[in-house]
């Protein structure tokens, strides 16, 4: 081999080595897992795919899969538009630019589990911060956390407010790199700050709104630290991700095989939102 | 003219109202920290003025709970750390190669893929057989588990964003270094290296807020010797309802420290976020 050839490979083989010896090998490891009736203490047996047809079945994977994805929609679809307006409102020029681009992108740095353990003091109801102003306007006390409606709008709360920033970090780079041809040609034209936006921002800035959104999605897909910390998935199962179910199936109740062929199941689906994120970054990876 | 000043307010309002709801949860935290135990529940803000600040909490946190958060601090400081360390060395290499040399039996592109999608691996896909490999290695509750996990976990990112931070280093330098006979490894250490300084430093603090935040991993392989401050903040419910003092001294050793080295590494956020995929002004 020669010695260029050689080279590329010291640079490269340590991390995939590592990679395949440590990440690789523990899913596969994991796909075995899946097909056996794995519990803690007991023999595993290989029982096919009886842990994915009992899936399928599963009331409790119902219940999360439809939590996770009502979830992710809710939270996107406010941290969208959110993050937008924010990022097209600090592009322009004001008194304390750089301070406020800091100022909102901290919480995305915020320890998550923090975060929810001080989110229950903020949603405490008897006598949380947020219920004494609400109970001092409105004379209200909102349950937060045990009624199951609410306890999942303090979950989406904590997430916009997590989240938002990763968005809008992505959104305002979006904007700065917007040509600034098509502006010059509509405001000519006579559009308004608003039909500008409409017409030029948004066409030009989708495959950025798009790729964020993506981005997102597949982090939604896997939310726990928030759920374990803030609800433990209650009250009852209502607010239990499809992750934390995994957790609890892997963690709690011990069924290790029930539980891998749970996460597989979340692999495949992440897999198909993962297709998507490639084919529109082909352009820019593949150069 | 009018029209411009209208906009104007309403820029500065939308702003400050953002910056209100980005900073009210820390400065919620940092002012309960300072608050006696009769105040917390009291609809009071401001300091001096409305509540007498208190040292109590934070006194009590040390005296009682001292031990507990020196071995959480001790141990995400050694796991965060150790493994951004790697990943910044290791992920850097790889990083280099895929940026400058051309692989050909599995295309650069194939290999960048193959990286991409493991950025989005769930963690809890590989936490089951990482709890089972790691409980026979018998490596249960010690930081080496945690500083492997997080270091091939989080690898296939800082593979990633380096190769994006290579590949923007002109190339013409190393090659006049080549023509005059410097060695691979020569030019990569003296030339590339010190070009990319700023990046690999973004890298290294982005994994290591990453790993500081961590939760499910330290969750599994962790119980008492190696528990991290995320762990140590989830394990300290009583019996006796909420404690909200400890939780907010608790929550602001574990948030400080990834929000302030994050303030440094802003201008890399955009590749970090979205590994190059979205393109910001430098």
């Amino acid at each position: 081999m020669p010695k260029e050839e050689r080279i590329k490979y010291f640079f490269l083989l340590p991390a995939v080595v590592l990679i395949l010896s440590f990440l690789i090998f523990p899913l596969v490891y994991s796909l075995y897992l899946s097909i056996t009736d794995w519990q803690i203490g007991k023999a595993p047996e290989i029982t096919g795919f009886s842990n994915y047809l009992k899936a399928i079945t599963d009331k409790r994977v119902h219940n999360a899969l439809s939590f996770t994805l009502l979830f992710m929609i809710f939270t996107i679809s406010i941290e969208t538009p959110f993050a937008l307006g924010v990022a097209i409102l600090s592009q322009s020029r004001f008194l304390g630019n750089t301070i406020f681009r800091i100022i909102f992108t901290a919480p995305f740095f915020t320890s998550p589990i923090a975060l929810s353990y001080l989110s229950i003091t903020i949603f405490y109801e008897e006598g949380g911060p947020l219920n004494n102003i609400l109970k001092l306007l409105f004379n209200i006390k909102v349950p937060w956390i045990s009624n199951p409606n609410y306890a999942f709008l303090s979950l989406c709360l904590i997430d916009i407010w997590q989240w938002t920033p990763f968005l809008y970090i992505i959104f305002l780079a979006g904007l700065e790199s917007l040509p600034r041809e098509p502006y010059e040609a509509a405001t000519i034209d006579g559009a308004s700050g608003f039909q500008a936006f409409r017409y030029v921002t948004i066409p030009l800035l989708m495959p950025v709104i798009i790729t964020g959104v993506l981005l997102k999605m597949i982090e939604s897909l896997k939310v726990f630290d928030i759920i374990y910390a803030l609800t433990g998935g209650g009250p009852g199962i209502a607010t239990e991700s499809y992750t934390m179910y995994i957790y609890k199936t892997g963690f709690r109740f011990f069924r290790l095989g029930y539980a891998a062929a749970l996460s597989y199941i979340l692999l495949i689906m992440l897999m198909i939102l993962f297709t998507f994120l490639a084919f529109r970054l082909r352009r820019v990876y593949y150069e | 003219m009018r029209r411009g000043v209208a906009k104007k307010i309403f820029t500065y309002v939308f702003v400050i109202l953002a910056a209100i709801w980005a900073i009210f949860p820390f400065y919620w935290t940092l002012t309960t920290s300072f608050k006696s135990k009769a105040d917390v529940f009291k609809p009071v803000f401001v300091p001096f003025i409305q509540f007498e600040p208190t040292l109590e909490n934070w006194i009590n946190e040390v005296k009682l709970r001292g031990d507990v958060i020196l071995l959480g601090l001790r141990n995400s400081i050694i796991a965060s750390l150790t493994s951004a360390m790697l990943c910044v060395i290791l992920g850097g290499m790889a990083g280099y190669a895929l940026a400058r040399f051309r692989f050909e039996k599995w295309k650069n592109r194939d290999i960048i893929t193959w990286f991409f999608s493991l950025r989005f691996l769930p963690p809890i896909a590989v936490a089951i057989p990482f709890f089972l490999i790691f409980m026979n290695l018998g490596l249960i509750d010690n930081v080496i588990s945690l500083i492997l996990a997080y270091t091939v976990f989080f690898m296939p990112f800082s593979t990633l964003i380096l190769r994006d931070i290579f590949k923007g280093i002109p190339i013409e330098l190393e090659e006049s270094a080549l023509v005059d006979g410097c060695s691979r490894i020569g030019i990569f250490r003296r030339i590339t290296l010190p070009l990319a300084a700023p990046g690999l430093v973004a890298a290294f603090i982005i994994c290591f807020a990453f790993a500081w935040n961590e939760f499910l991993f330290a969750l599994i392989l962790t119980y008492r010797n190696a528990t991290t401050i995320p762990v140590v903040i989830a394990g300290a419910e009583h019996s006796q309802g909420v404690d909200f003092w400890y939780i907010c001294t608790r929550s602001i050793i574990a948030i400080t420290p990834p929000v302030v080295l994050a303030t440094i590494v802003q201008r890399w956020l955009v590749a970090g976020l979205t590994l190059g995929a979205v393109r910001g002004t430098r």
